[in-house]
Order: C-alpha cells, then structure tokens, then sequence
C-alpha cells in the first residue's frame, strides 16, 4: 500500500533524465501491431479483462448482480460462498458479492479523484517549473523534494486529520499527496521538450508563450504523466483501501473495499470470507492496473 | 478482621435506593459495563491458589489510570485494584458494607457522614490511611474539577472533612446528600496517598499512583500493558473478599489488544487469560471450547435511540411511534448479539429497580408503523422514502463506535426501519467528540445506552434539568414524574412515579428502546473467582489461576 | 570530504525546517478550526462560544497565523512540539516512548526487505531460462499489490490461531516481532527485488561480464562477486524512501498486531484530530528520513570513491 509509490522506481517512471523523444511516440504505435501484442501476452490480457470488469462493476452493478448491497436477511447469515451467494454472506446475511461490487463505485470514485488530482495539479505545477525555470523553478522543487522525503500515507493521515473523515476526503489526501510525484515526472520531461526544435520553431514564429507552452510543449510532455497515472492507480486503490481500512472513509454501511475487509476482521476466525475475498477483489484490480501501467510504458519505450 | 460492627442505616427509601443507584453515571462510554443483576460466576473450583500472572486483555489504552479522574471501562478496571474505598456493596443485595471505614454514622438530615477508619491501613509508600487522607482525597477530587468525571458529581453539595480525630473523619455537605454514602464504595472516591495527591491530575495518570489497595502500579506503557503486582502485606480488604489478606495473584498484566478478533484469538491459543467484550459472535465457540463466559446484565436505560424532537421530522409523534414499531429488536439480538442478550422492554432494563413491562405498546408491528404514517400523511415514494409536503422522512442517525456490535445493530435497524419507508442516515461520530456533536443538536436520533443501577438515571436523562438531549419540553407530565421521583419518601410511591415515567417516555416516542446490554467476559478455563463488583467493574482481589 | 559532509548537514537541516513548515501549512491552513477540534477532543470541554475564544486565547490561535508559526517553530527547535490534546503529555514524550518499538519494526523490516528483495533478485536473474526467470520476476508485482492490512490479518489468523507458531500480541521477545515485520517487509522487498533485477540485468549485459566470461570465471562467482556489488548502488538509494514508507506502514501494521509504537499514536492523533501529535510525528519522520539519508551520503564515498571528490551524487 504505502510501499507502493516505490514501484515507480523500479519500472523506471522517477527517472530524471528523459527519455528521447521520437514521433512514433506521440502518434502512438498503429492499432492492428498494438492489439497482435496484447493478445501474445496472456497476463496482459487478463489484467484488461479485471480492469474491465472493475470499471464495469463501478459504473453498472447492476450487470453483475440484482441484489442489493444493503438488504439483510438475517436468517442466511453468515454463509459460506456457494452458488447462491458467490462470496457468502455477512454478518446480516448481506450478501458479499453485492457488497463488493457495489464498494467499486465507492472504492474507484475516491481513486479516479485521488489519480486525477495528483495528475492535474502535478502536471501543473511540473509545467510551470519547468517552463518558467529560474527561481520559481529552484522554489517549486524544493518544496516538492521536502513532500518526497515524508511519507505519502504520513502526508494522507496530516491532511485527513485537517480535513476530516470521508471518502471524497480520503481521495483528496491520497491527491494531493502523490502532487509531488506527478510534478517531478513532468517537470523532466518539460525541459526536455522546452528545448526541442518544434518549440523553437514555435518561438520563433512569434507564438506567445501561452500559445508554446499548452500547444506545444504540455502535449508532448503529458506522455510520461499519463503513464505515471496509469500506475498511481494502483497505489490509489491501496492507499484508499488503507485509510477506509482505518475508518476514515465512508459512514455504514456504504460498502468500500477497505472497510469490507475491516468489518469482517471481527468474523476472521468463523466466517474468512468476509476478510480474505475482498482483499483478493482489491489485490486483483491493482495487479491488473500494474500490468497495464507496465504495458503501456513498455509500449511508449518500445515504439 | 472486622471486629467493629458496621452501623447501617435504615432511613427512608429514598435514601437506600438513591445509595445503592449512584453506582457510576457514565455515559455510552462506560456502556459495557454493568452494576447489579445476575452474577452466573461462582465456580466450586476448590481452594484458590497463590502466585502467578494474570494476563486480562483491555481494547484501549486506558490513557489515565487515576481512579479520581478514570471513567472509561479500560481505565476503571485498572483504577479499581488500586485503591481502596472506605465502604463497599453487595452486588446482589445493594448493601453498603465495611472495607477502609470500620463503621460509619450518617447524620438525619443526611447531610453529615462519618467514617470510623481501620488501623494499620497503609499506603504502599508506607504512610497510613488516616482521617487526614480521607479530607485530602475529597478536597484533591473538588479540586481537580471537570477532570474528575465521575467522581466530581459524587461530592454535589462537599462543604468540608473535619479530622475528628487520626481515624475519624467528618464529612459535610451544604444540602442532603444521600447518594454519598453508596458513593464511598465506588472506584471514584477510593483513597490515594499524599504523594500522588501532591502531582497535577495529568502527572497522576499513568505513573506515581500510590495507594492503599490489593494491587500496585508497577508499570505503565501507553498502548502496550499495564502491570500491576501484588501488595504485600495488605489485610485490610473489604468485607465482600472471599480470600484474607493479599491478593491470590502476583501479578496482572492489562495488555492492550485493540482488534476484537485479535482478542478472541488470544485468548483461545492461550496467550491471555481473559477478555472483556466477547464479540457475541465468538461466544458460541469460545463456549464449546471450554472457556468460561461470565454474564451479567447491565441494568440503567437500555440501548437506545433517543429522538431530538426539536427537529422538524421527529418533531412528528407519529414519525416517532412509527419507528417504535417498525423496530424489531428480537431480530436484532437474535442477528447481531446473542442468547446472553435480550430485545429492551422497557426504557429501562429488567435488572432496573422499579422496571416496568411496557413490551405490549411498541410491539414490532410493521403494518400498524406503516398505518401510523399514512394517517399522519407521511406518503410512500418511489425511492422508498416517503415524504410529507416535500420533506423526506431521511433521519440523521449519531453514534459512537463504543460498543462494537453497535455499528451492526444499527445497519440492521436501517434496513428494518426502510421497510416502513423510513429512511435513516447512520453518522459516526469519535468518542471523543461525541459530547461536542450531541450538544451541537445537529442530528434526528442519538444511539446509546446508560449503566446505572437506579431509575433515577431517567432524571438525569430526561428532565429539563438534567442531560435533556432530545429538548423536551421543560413542563410536562413527565417533567413532574421525574421531579416527584427523586424527591418521593414512599417506596411504593416512587415505584408509581417512576413507571408513570417510563410509560410516558415511551408513549410520546421519546425513545426508541432495542436491547439491553449484557456485559461479557471470557475467561480462560484456569482463571477462577473474577468478581463483578456492585458498579459492575472486576474486582481481582480473589481472582486466582491453576496453574 | 569535509566540505561534502557539511553541505550534506546543511541540507538535512533545511529538510527539517522545511516538513515542519510544510505539515504546519496542512494542519493549521486547510479549512477547520483547529479551536474546535480541540475543544472536541478534550474530554469535558464545553464547545460554547465563549469556550472556544478562550481555547483559541489559549492556544494563541487567535493570533495571526504567521505569528503563531514563528511562536511554534521556535519552541519547536527548543524541543518543545506542545502537548497531545488528548492527553495532555508533551508530544515530545509521547514520540520519545513510542519510538523505540517502531524503530526496531522499521529497521527490522527494512533488513528483511533488503535480505529478502536481494535473494529474490539473484535467484531471478539467475536462470537462463526467459520462463523460470519470468516467472520469479513476476513474483514482485504480486507481492507489491497485496493491501498490507490484508496480508497482517491473514497472517496472523494462520500462523498465529491455526498453528499456534508466533504470538499475535505485544512487543515483547523476538517472536512478537516477526509477523509484523514480515507484513511490513512485504511490498518493500518486492521493490527491492524489482529494483535490483532491473540493475543486476543491465550488468549481466555489459562488457565486463563479457570479458569475466571470456577469462573462464564461473558464471555463479560472475553473477554474486561482480554483478550484484554494482547493482547494489542504485538499491542503497533507495533505502531513505523506503524506510519513510516502512515507517508510515507502521500504522497498519501497529494496529494490525496490536503492537504500541508510533504508528498507533498517529492513528489515534487522526483519530481524534490530535493537531500536535500528527505535528510531531510528521517531524519525526523527516528526522528519521534525514538521518538514513546522511548516513548513506557517509556509506556512498566508500563504495564509490568518485563521489566524495565530485561532492555530489546522483
């Protein structure tokens, strides 16, 4: 969970020196070659079809089960899984499966605002350090290296404690606190780009600066942000599930993955389910989205 | 031990029944905790051995052990064994009896109290109990103000100790007073040494705490353990100790062990010999392992929701006795707790003095719950809520997650309460900033319970005087009941008042009554003789283990 | 050296400084009243009007924040963090009395995360085999996205309940420390593992391994000797981000175990919005962040002399 920020290094995203740019990179590699590629990788394939199937549960719950998350049927509690109730049922004979899959809208609306928070104002504040430079530049960074050296789950809790308890305030921590990695990330690929022919074409050209820097250098440097995205979903989905874990996401009985395997800890030894398939659920959907994140920096390196 | 013979008085029933209720006021924080009823711990188990460790598992760090200012259940049970109190009372029969105090007088008016002290009583610093530390005691505890939580109301009305002489010490209060002499029994005016009684109350909580009971504080590490170790040479123990003189046990040891399934799997691999709190769903399987579960059911106002009827939606009677109705409490004890449990039947529980059965007028009756909205105009909707005028029937439901089958008993609630077309929006609230959240009065219905073994706890809750969360009106039927009670001379008349009161509380709907609380302690089958003691607290004192 | 040592300290300090200001920012700019939360965290507090003006007064919270950010920095760099809400001890005390035992997990679990990632990596990246070697080196990603909270309670329910093999509670004895450091060393090491394989991978392809190969040195010497010695440089970096990370996972794993330390402190300080303590802990773990750090700076010039000159690194 709180580890996880680290996979970044060890796939190469926090890299500072850039890597070079090529156009088949901004164009993207054709789509007959992309989908031959994904079907020759099996692991990839699954990884697609999980996040398909989370994103689908999120936004159509309905397409995976008729039963109502919050409906208890005191008499079948505490089943185990069966044909009936895939992953059992809970303590007020609730059924699991529901539960779980109705949590992913919860779980994804908290991690899509955490990932496009970081993304945004990450990006942004990247942007402008590394187009502007100078002393704004040298200010920015350190800031931004002060928030690298505390720990972003420490940094989540510092802001939770401010802003209080909540989902959308968890996704919020979890946002802001992964800001800096974003920044860094784009920041690199900013002074990359600001120097390449195409920008000073566009100088020279007489282009204002607003024009050069969302025209010319954001598109081409969004790249390796978009990319970080990809994998700061999985370390969102964990963190998220973490800090519910801890009671600081949803009021009862909202179902959200973290709270899930909170509220079946009580039950571990009489009823495992309650604890061990959504954490399964949540380890699932951050493998698939760390797979594809891998594939689609692979893809960018590759072409 | 006891060669004096104690002097107890007989007054008027108020005097008795206020003496054996004043058992610890506490809030929902104390909830698990019980006072009076039916103690099922006796064990035959042959003559109590000396030595060992007695490893008691505690959820929270009780944060301040000093019996003056502890009021959480985690931090009483270690208060408890430290300090001894002047008098002490019969669980079952609510009968003051002698502990520090060899005998006592208490003046006519109730407004003078005085205490006859053993000799040879000491402090584990080695300075005695005398007069003198009875009269620093209380006027340490006056001092501490606010922080004394519990202790602080006990001494309503202190005036002043007069030291008679080394071991008789007057107490004075400006008006009677006759819950005092219930309360010198209690954890809260136990007796601390002049040492610890020197420090701020901050520096008191967790360390330097010295006083005259069977156990001493060795060691305190916050979130970790408490260990207290056996007093040496203590013989002046209370007359309800079954084991004379010292402590069976050496030592105890209160680890913290904050997740409940934690705690449960502790005590079947071995590793403590006791929890408080059983899960109620562990107990069937801590039962058929061998483990001893002991019982008791807490008597006070039952766990409950309580309507703020300043607020427009409960402001409703229907609203109110709707919800009464489309309640089922038997499917909550039977889905979320257990056997041990039983659905409310009144505002206050069985175990209550002058309890009333009051079952037969909030039923559960989903059709009558239903009949009562339509009537009131309260119409169906789409979305399963129905609403009157364009106001939803969506209520903001306050907790503290206290007592933990709560937060299940109130998910299963929402779902009761919907099938009616109510909807209620559960709201957690911390411990800690529940007082803060009630007074803000920004919610429709407040879960809670309160221990208490006198119906006296109704005044406290439901007079305009007292707690008066759900602002009921200062005159009103109930007003005078609750007055009249506290004030009635008549056994029989009090009884009258205080069932006119609990029929009216639930006839306006002021409540919502669910379950009754029962407190629940596993025990390893080696531990023997664990005592509830009269506010419902362990007493460890004769406590002993097979090795 | 000297000079290198003296800009390193430099830096460290200005860390410092800068993760105080930076949680002060947080706690104190972000919307809620801190005179609130306070007067709902205390027990006994009255929240009325008058109550929270006299808090505030108290607090200096009626003061203009700039003023109060320079009070409490100043007793800050006296040792003076302020006193818990809740319980009324110096937040220094509090950290002072919780640290050791999270420490002793922290670093504990940073050297089985080393220990543990390093094995993973060289057995890995041994085959020759692109399956076997795939396989291991999937191994990572697996355990990097178990939620930690999950695999503790797991664990704990397995070997602790079912087998009886480790005590679930407390903090005494070695035994009390190995699940709990296991939990902890899990996702970490597969950083580690990850990290190093990636280096380990580029080594095996450069010229020197070649060379080795060709003078007939054995490819088991090649691979422990040559290799992993210069793949551990780019791991060492690592170490002051992932004992933070090790150190915030304490308070998971630290309720998880049932285990006092730091990390349940800083969830009861959330819990209860204990301002100062959160404070204090935020400091204390950028005081631990710069320690690793600076001793790291001191461990680089030995491996690789060229720093020390140049004064910099990477």
């Amino acid at each position: 969970m709180t580890d996880l920020s680290l996979t970044q290094v060890g796939l190469g995203l926090d890299r500072d020196e850039p890597t070079p740019p090529t156009d088949a990179a901004l164009r993207g590699p054709s789509r007959g070659r992309d989908l031959l590629r994904l079907l020759a990788q099996p692991g990839l394939v699954l990884a697609v079809i999980v996040a398909v199937l989370v994103l689908l549960a999120a936004f159509f719950p309905s397409v995976f089960t008729g039963r109502d998350p919050l409906e208890a049927v005191p008499k079948d509690k505490l089943q185990g899984p069966s044909l009936e109730h895939l992953f059992g049922t809970d303590q007020l004979g609730r059924d699991l499966f529901s539960r779980v899959v109705h949590g992913a809208a919860l779980s994804m609306k908290a991690t899509v605002i955490a990932v496009s928070l970081g993304l945004v104002l990450g990006s942004l504040i990247g942007l402008i350090s590394g187009f502007f430079g100078g002393w704004l530049d040298f200010a920015l960074m350190r800031v931004v290296e002060v928030v690298l050296a505390i720990p972003s789950l420490l940094l989540s809790l510092a802001i939770i404690t401010a802003l209080g308890f909540g989902t959308v305030n968890v996704a919020i921590a979890v946002g802001l606190a992964s800001v800096a990695r974003f920044a860094r990330v784009m920041r690199s690929e900013v002074l990359r780009v600001r120097g390449a022919v195409f920008v000073e074409a566009a100088k020279a050209a007489g282009a204002r600066w607003y024009e050069i820097l969302f025209r010319h250098v954001l598109p081409s440097a969004l790249g390796p942000a978009t990319v970080l995205a990809a994998l700061d979903f999985g370390i969102a989905i964990l963190a998220v599930s973490a800090l519910s874990f801890l009671g600081y996401g949803a009021n009862a009985p909202a179902p959200e993955w973290g709270s899930l395997v909170a509220g079946g800890r009580t039950y571990i030894t009489s009823a495992w389910w309650l604890t061990v398939l959504p954490g399964v659920v949540v380890m699932a959907a951050v493998l698939a989205t760390n797979r594809i994140s891998r594939a689609v920096d692979g893809g960018r390196s590759r072409s | 031990m006891f060669t004096a013979r104690s002097r107890r008085r007989r007054p008027r029933g108020t005097v008795l029944l206020a003496a054996a209720a004043s058992a610890a006021v506490l809030l929902s924080a104390c909830s698990s905790s019980s006072g009076g009823g039916e103690a099922s711990s006796t064990d035959g188990a042959g003559t109590p051995v000396k030595g060992g460790n007695l490893t008691f598992a505690l959820a929270s760090d009780p944060v301040c052990v000093d019996p003056h200012q502890a009021a959480t259940n985690d931090s009483i049970y270690v208060a408890r064994q430290l300090v001894d109190s002047l008098t002490d009372q019969d669980p079952t029969t609510g009968e003051i009896v002698p502990w520090l105090a060899e005998s006592w007088q208490v003046s006519a008016d109730a407004k003078e109290f005085t205490f006859k002290l053993h000799a040879g009583a000491t402090f584990s610093d080695g300075t005695a109990v005398t007069a003198a530390s009875v009269k620093a005691n209380f006027d340490s505890i006056l001092k501490d103000g606010a922080k004394a939580t519990l202790a602080g109301p006990y001494l309503g009305g202190y005036v002043s100790t007069e030291v008679v002489d080394n071991l008789t010490a007057k107490v004075v209060f400006g008006a009677p007073s006759a819950q005092f002499l219930q309360a010198t029994s209690t954890f809260s005016l136990g007796l601390l040494a002049d040492s610890s009684l020197a420090l701020a109350p901050a520096d008191r909580c967790t360390q330097a705490l010295v006083g005259s009971g069977p156990f001493t504080l060795k060691s305190y590490t916050t979130n970790q353990a408490v260990v207290l170790s056996k007093r040496a040479g203590y013989n002046w123990g209370s007359q309800l100790f079954t084991t004379k003189g010292e402590a069976n046990l050496d030592t105890v040891t209160f680890q913290i062990v904050p997740e409940a399934a934690v705690r449960t799997g502790s005590l079947q691999s071995g590793q403590i010999d006791g929890i408080g709190g059983v899960p109620p769903s562990d107990e069937a399987g801590l039962e058929s392992a061998g483990f001893t579960l002991q019982a008791k059911r807490n008597p006070g106002v039952v766990f409950n929701l309580q309507a703020n009827t300043s607020r427009p939606v409960p402001s409703d009677p229907a609203v109110r006795t709707a919800l009464q109705r489309a309640i089922n409490g038997q499917e909550i004890v039977d889905t979320v707790l257990s056997d041990k449990f039983a659905p409310a039947t009144s505002v206050l529980s069985t175990t209550t003095p002058d309890y009333v059965d009051l079952s037969s007028s909030f039923t559960f009756d989903l059709a009558k719950a239903k009949k009562t909205l339509d009537d009131a105009g309260w119409k169906a909707g789409s979305d399963g809520t129905r609403s009157k005028d364009g106001t939803k029937l969506a209520l903001t439901v306050i907790y503290s997650p206290i007592y933990g089958p709560s937060k299940d008993a109130l998910e299963l609630l929402q779902q009761q309460a919907r099938k009616a077309g109510i909807t209620l929006n559960l709201e957690q609230v911390a411990v800690a900033d529940s007082a803060a959240r009630i007074a803000a009065g920004d919610w429709d219905y407040f879960w809670a319970n309160l221990t208490r073994a006198d119906p006296d706890i109704l005044r406290t809750l439901y007079s305009s005087t007292g707690a008066n969360r759900g602002k009921l009106p200062a005159t009103s039927d109930l007003q005078t009941a609750l007055i009249a009670q506290a004030a009635a001379g008549d056994l029989a008349e009090r009884k009258a008042l205080v069932e006119k009161a609990q029929k009216l509380i639930i006839d306006n709907g002021y409540i919502v009554p669910v379950f009754e609380l029962t407190t629940v302690l596993g025990l390893s089958p080696d531990v023997h003789d664990v005592r509830f003691e009269a506010s419902s607290r362990l007493q460890l004192h004769d406590t002993w283990k097979t090795s | 050296m000297g000079r290198y040592l003296a800009r390193r300290l430099a830096a460290a300090v200005g860390v410092l400084w800068a993760a105080y200001t930076l949680a002060f920012a947080i706690l104190y700019l972000l919307p809620g009243d801190p005179a609130e939360i306070l007067a709902a965290g205390g027990e006994n507090t009255d929240p009325d009007p008058a109550a929270l003006e006299k808090l505030r007064a108290e607090y200096g919270l009626d003061r203009p924040i700039a003023e109060q950010y320079w009070d409490k920095l100043w007793a800050a760099l006296h040792g003076n963090f302020g006193v818990s809400v809740t319980s009324g001890r110096p937040v220094t005390d509090v950290i002072k009395d919780a640290a050791p035992s999270t420490l002793l997990l922290t670093f504990g679990a940073l050297a089985a995360a080393i220990i543990g990632g390093a094995l993973l990596a060289l057995i890995a990246t041994y085959p020759r085999g692109a399956g076997l070697r795939q396989l291991l080196l999937s191994l990572p990603s697996l355990a990097v996205s178990a939620p930690t909270f999950w695999v503790g309670l797991i664990l704990v329910q397995l070997l602790s309940f079912q087998w009886r093999l480790l005590p679930a509670i407390g903090n005494e004895g070695w035994k009390s420390l190995v699940m709990p450091v296991v939990t902890l060393a899990i996702p970490v090491s597969a950083v580690v593992a990850q990290v190093l394989a990636k280096s380990l991978l580029t080594e095996l392809g450069s010229p020197y391994v070649e060379i080795a190969h060709a003078k007939g040195v054995s490819r088991t010497r090649i691979h422990l000797r040559h290799v992993a010695r210069n793949a551990a440089i780019p791991t060492l970096t690592l170490v002051g981000v992932l004992t933070g990370e090790l150190l915030a996972g304490t308070v998971v794993v630290e309720t998880v175990f049932s285990r006092a330390g730091i990390g349940r402190v800083t969830a009861a300080a959330v819990e209860r919005q204990d301002i100062p303590v959160v404070l204090g802990v935020v400091v204390f773990s950028a005081a631990i962040f710069v320690v690793v750090n600076l001793l790291i700076d001191l461990v680089y010039p030995l491996l690789d002399p060229r720093i020390a000159q140049n004064g910099a690194r990477a």
